[in-house]
C-alpha cells in the first residue's frame, strides 16, 4: 500500500466535482471570501483555445456524432455513451458501457466527466418548475412533496437565470401564457416577481416553430376531465444561449435576487478568446459542442470564480474522488483523490484534499457511487434510490411543405400545455419539444438520407439533389418529456465485481418505468398524432420490438431513450428518515457535508433540471456560507 | 486545419474524375472543386481502386456532355458490377465527405485496399459535404448563418424555375 500524501492547504470548502453546481457553488463561496478547492476527475477543456477548437475538429470527425463525441472517452475515466445501451435480456445485466445495467429497461441517459461537466453538450433549456411539481404528494397523491415550495425557490431562480445567461421573456413564461391549466388555482400568481424579467430577450422562434404554431388553438382532451381540455399553443422555450441583452426599464435596474442588477453583460468564450460567443450565430450544434460557447458552459462561471479571487480558488483536474473519510464522530476528515499524470493511463498518484466543509457535486450517479464507496449517508436507505429521468419519446414526420430545418438550435420551442393539470392524479405530465433538426436524433439525418436516395432509391445527380431538398425540408420532428416518480427500486448501486481500469466502482443501475410514465407517454402519443393530423404531416414513426428502449403499455408499442437528466439519488427532505439531505442540502449523517446537484430534487416533473439544481445550488452556497463561518458546528 | 495537399491538378486523369464526379452529384465541376475537397477525394480514390479499374472509371469521361448522359451513367456506370458500387460510393463521398467502403463481394472480385475503411476524410470534407447545400441548410457545427437566421424562409429548391 501506498501512502496518501496530504494537500498542503486546507480548504474551508472542498467541492469535487466542476460542472453546473461546482461551479456556482465555487463562484458564491469565493465571493463570500472563503477559499474553495475544486477536484475534477476529468480533463480541463477550458484552458486554452486551441483545445477546445480540438474538441470541434473530433466533432467533425466522429461518425456517430452523439452528445459525448467531441470530448476525450479516457479508457481510465469511462463516461456512459449513449452508443453503449441495448435491451437488457436474460439474467445477467447488461455491462457493453460504463453502466452496469440491471434493467428490466435500460437507463439510457449520460453524463460528461471533464472540467465543465456535462455542461459543455447540454442543449441549454432553462425551464422553472411549476408550483405544483412540489406537491406531487398533496395535490395528487404521487411522489412526496418537497421540504420547501415553488415560492421559496423563486429568487433563486432569479439568481440563476442570470448567472447561466438566460434568454426568454417573463411575460410569455408565466403558466398562463404557456396555456397551462394548472391544478392550482393561484399557481399563475406571483410566478414571477413584478420587478423581474430575465437578462436577455426571448431567442428567435425557429421557421419550423411558426409552421406548428398553426395548429395553435386546437382543443385537446387530457385526462377524464372536461375542465382538463387545453388549447395547443407553440411557446418559446427560455434557453441559456446568449441573445440581446435586456434595456432595464428604469436607472434603478432589474430586481434579481435580492440585488439590482445594471444590464446584463453576456460572456463570450472562455480563455485567450473571449471575445467570441457573444450571441449565438447559429451553428446548429449545440448538442454536442457549441463552437463559439454562446451557449452557458460551467466554465464561465468556474473563469468568473478565479477572477474574483485568485488565490482562494484552486481547481485540480485529472482527480479522481475515491473515498470521503471520517473522523470517528462522523464528521468527514477529507476526501481522497487519485491524481494521474497521463490521461488514459491507470498511474496515479493517491492524495488527501482537506477542508471544513465537503461537497460532493459530481452528478447524481458519481455522488452516489462514491458515497456508497466511502461507506456514508446510509441512514436513511435512501442514498442511490429514485432515480429518475426523463423517458424521451420521438414522433416524426414529413410536412406537406418545406419548413427550413437544420437551422438554428436544437429546439426554441414546446407546447408546454400539458406540463401540469388535474390529468396528474392519472397520468404524468409531459412537454412536448419541436425539433430543429428534422429527423437528426430520430433517423441520423440527413447523412442517412443520402445513403437511402443513393443505395436503394437509385438516384444520381440533379434527381438526387433536389430529392433531399424535397424530402429534408419537410422533416419534422416532436420529443416528448414525460416525468417519472420517484420509486425505491430505480436506483444506483455498486458491486465490487465492477470496477474501472482505475479502481472505482462503476455505477450498477437498476431502472423500469412505472405505468404513470407509460400513461404519460401513450397521452402524448396521442397528442402527437392529433397535431400530425391537423397540420397534413405525414406520420413516419415508427417503434420497434427491437430497439434498447422499447415498451408497452395498454397494448400499443413506444420506443423512448434518455433525455440525459439524472434526478433524485439523493433527495432533500424533512427528516432523516425520508432523504439523504436536509433542504439547504447538508447531509443528515455527517455534519460538513454536502450533496448538491440534481440528485437532490425529490421529483423531476416536466422541466429539464439544469436551471433547478443551479438555483438550489445558490441555496446551498447561502447554508455551506453559514457553517463556515459558524466553524462547522450546528 | 490547412490542407497541405497541391490544389492544382492539370492530369487529364483529374479532369476526367472531376467531369463523372460532377454527372453523378448534380454540381458543376466548378462547384466541386471549389469545396477544396477534389484533391483529396481523388487521392482517397486512387488509394482504393486497383489501377485498370481506376482506368476503366475515367475512361468513359469524354462519352459525357454530348448526349444521353443518362444512359451511359445508368448502363456504363450504375448498373455496372463493377463500377456501380464505386458510384455510389463516390456520390455519397462528395455529400457527406465520408468514404462508405465497398461490399465484401466487390473485394473478393475486384481487389481489397487497406484504404477501404469507412471514415470522414477531413475536417473540411465534413464542412463540404454537397448535402448541406441541397438540403438548403448549413454544415451543423460549422457555415453559420447568423443570430434569428433560421426564423427567416427557408431557401427555395436550387434550380427550381430554371
Amino acid at each position: 500500500m501506498s501512502a496518501i500524501a496530504d494537500d498542503e492547504r486546507t480548504y474551508d470548502v472542498v467541492i469535487v466535482g466542476a460542472g453546473f453546481a461546482g461551479g456556482i457553488l465555487a463562484k458564491e463561496l469565493v465571493s463570500a471570501g472563503h477559499s474553495v478547492l475544486i477536484l475534477e476527475a476529468g480533463e480541463d477543456h477550458g484552458k486554452t483555445w486551441e483545445t477546445y477548437r480540438s474538441y470541434l475538429d473530433q466533432y467533425y470527425l466522429s461518425l456517430a456524432k452523439t452528445p459525448n463525441s467531441p470530448y476525450p472517452n479516457l479508457p481510465t475515466l469511462p463516461s456512459p455513451s449513449v452508443l453503449d445501451i441495448t435491451a437488457v435480456r436474460g439474467t445477467e445485466p447488461d455491462t457493453n458501457g460504463y453502466f452496469v445495467q440491471r434493467g428490466p429497461l435500460p437507463f439510457g441517459s449520460n453524463y460528461l466527466m471533464a472540467f465543465g461537466g456535462t455542461s459543455l453538450h447540454w442543449l441549454g433549456t432553462s425551464l422553472r418548475m411549476m408550483p405544483a411539481d412540489f406537491e406531487m404528494q398533496s395535490r395528487f397523491g404521487k411522489g412526496v412533496d418537497w421540504p420547501f415550495g415553488y415560492q421559496d425557490l423563486r429568487a433563486d431562480y432569479e439568481r440563476a437565470e442570470w448567472e447561466i445567461g438566460v434568454s426568454a421573456d417573463a411575460d410569455e413564461q408565466t403558466p398562463k401564457a404557456l396555456g397551462i391549466r394548472t391544478s392550482g388555482r393561484h399557481d399563475n400568481v406571483g410566478y414571477f416577481d413584478k420587478e423581474y424579467d430575465y437578462p436577455m430577450h426571448s431567442i428567435p422562434s425557429s421557421y419550423v416553430d411558426g409552421f406548428f404554431a398553426k395548429a395553435d388553438g386546437m382543443p385537446i382532451e387530457i385526462g377524464e376531465d372536461a375542465t382538463s381540455t387545453v388549447h395547443l399553443k407553440v411557446s418559446r422555450t427560455p434557453q441559456g444561449r446568449n441573445s440581446t441583452p435586456r434595456t432595464p426599464k428604469t436607472a434603478k435596474g432589474i430586481q434579481v435576487g435580492e440585488k439590482r442588477r445594471q444590464q446584463f453583460r453576456p460572456r463570450g468564450a472562455t480563455g485567450p478568446f473571449a471575445y467570441m460567443g457573444q450571441r449565438c450565430e447559429g451553428n446548429s450544434s449545440c448538442i454536442p459542442i457549441c463552437p463559439i460557447q454562446a451557449k452557458y458552459n460551467a466554465m464561465k462561471t468556474l473563469e468568473d470564480a478565479k477572477h474574483k479571487a485568485k488565490h482562494q480558488m484552486e481547481t485540480i483536474t485529472q482527480a479522481i474522488a475515491s473515498k470521503v473519510e471520517l473522523t470517528e464522530s462522523g464528521r468527514v476528515s477529507g476526501i481522497v483523490y487519485k491524481k494521474y499524470p497521463f490521461p488514459g493511463v491507470p498511474q496515479h498518484e493517491l492524495r488527501r484534499a482537506r477542508g471544513k466543509q465537503y461537497v460532493l457535486a459530481g452528478g447524481a450517479v458519481e455522488n452516489v457511487t462514491l458515497a456508497l464507496a466511502s461507506g456514508i449517508c446510509t441512514s436513511s436507505d435512501e442514498l442511490g434510490r429514485n432515480l429518475m429521468d426523463h423517458p424521451y419519446m420521438m414522433t416524426w414526420g414529413a410536412a406537406p411543405e418545406p419548413v427550413g430545418p437544420f437551422r438554428g438550435p436544437g429546439s426554441t420551442s414546446s407546447y408546454a400545455n400539458f406540463r401540469d393539470g388535474n390529468f396528474r392524479n392519472k397520468n404524468a405530465a409531459f412537454r412536448l419539444e419541436i425539433g430543429n433538426w428534422g429527423w437528426n436524433f430520430a433517423a441520423g439525418s440527413p447523412n442517412s438520407d443520402v445513403a437511402r436516395l443513393v443505395e436503394q432509391d437509385n438516384l444520381y445527380g440533379t434527381a438526387l439533389r433536389d430529392k433531399l431538398y424535397h424530402d429534408v425540408q419537410r422533416q419534422v420532428r416532436i420529443g416528448t418529456m414525460v416525468e417519472q416518480l420517484p420509486r425505491a427500486t430505480n436506483r444506483v448501486t455498486i458491486d465490487p465485481a465492477y470496477r474501472t481500469p482505475m479502481g472505482e466502482y462503476r455505477p450498477v443501475i437498476s431502472y423500469d418505468l412505472d405505468d404513470y410514465s407509460r400513461a404519460g407517454l401513450a397521452a402524448a402519443n396521442d397528442t402527437c398524432a392529433q397535431i400530425f393530423q391537423r397540420l397534413g404531416i405525414k406520420n413516419h414513426t415508427s417503434y420497434s420490438p427491437s430497439d434498447a428502449g422499447y415498451l408497452t403499455y395498454d397494448g400499443k408499442g413506444y420506443t423512448f431513450f434518455g433525455a440525459g437528466h439524472l434526478v433524485g439519488t439523493h433527495r432533500i427532505g424533512t427528516d432523516r428518515h425520508n432523504s439523504v439531505t436536509n433542504d439547504e442540502m447538508r447531509a443528515w449523517d455527517h455534519d460538513n457535508l454536502w450533496l448538491v446537484g440534481a440528485g437532490s430534487m425529490p421529483t423531476i416533473a416536466t422541466s429539464n433540471p439544469t436551471l433547478t439544481m443551479s438555483a438550489m445550488a445558490f441555496r446551498a452556497a447561502r447554508a455551506i456560507q453559514k457553517a463556515v463561518r459558524k466553524g462547522g458546528a450546528k | 486545419m490547412g490542407i497541405a495537399m497541391k490544389t492544382h491538378d492539370d492530369t487529364p486523369e483529374f479532369q476526367a474524375f472531376l467531369t463523372v464526379s460532377a454527372a453523378l452529384t448534380g454540381y458543376s465541376s466548378a462547384e466541386l472543386q471549389g469545396t477544396g475537397c477534389a484533391g483529396e477525394y481523388w487521392h482517397q480514390f486512387r488509394q482504393v481502386l486497383p489501377a485498370e479499374i481506376l482506368e476503366e472509371f475515367l475512361s468513359h469521361s469524354h462519352e459525357l456532355g454530348k448526349q444521353d448522359d443518362d444512359r451511359i451513367m445508368r448502363q456504363t456506370y450504375l448498373s455496372d458490377k463493377c463500377l456501380g458500387p464505386l458510384s455510389r460510393t463516390l456520390i455519397q463521398l462528395w455529400y457527406t465527405g465520408q468514404w462508405v467502403p465497398l461490399s465484401q463481394e466487390w473485394r473478393e472480385s475486384y481487389g481489397a485496399s487497406r484504404f477501404d475503411v469507412v471514415k470522414i476524410i477531413s475536417t473540411r470534407s465534413y464542412k463540404e459535404g454537397l448535402v448541406w447545400d441541397a438540403i438548403g441548410a448549413h454544415p451543423q457545427g460549422a457555415k453559420r448563418q447568423g443570430f434569428g437566421a433560421w426564423g427567416l424562409e427557408p431557401p427555395k429548391q436550387r434550380g427550381a424555375g430554371k
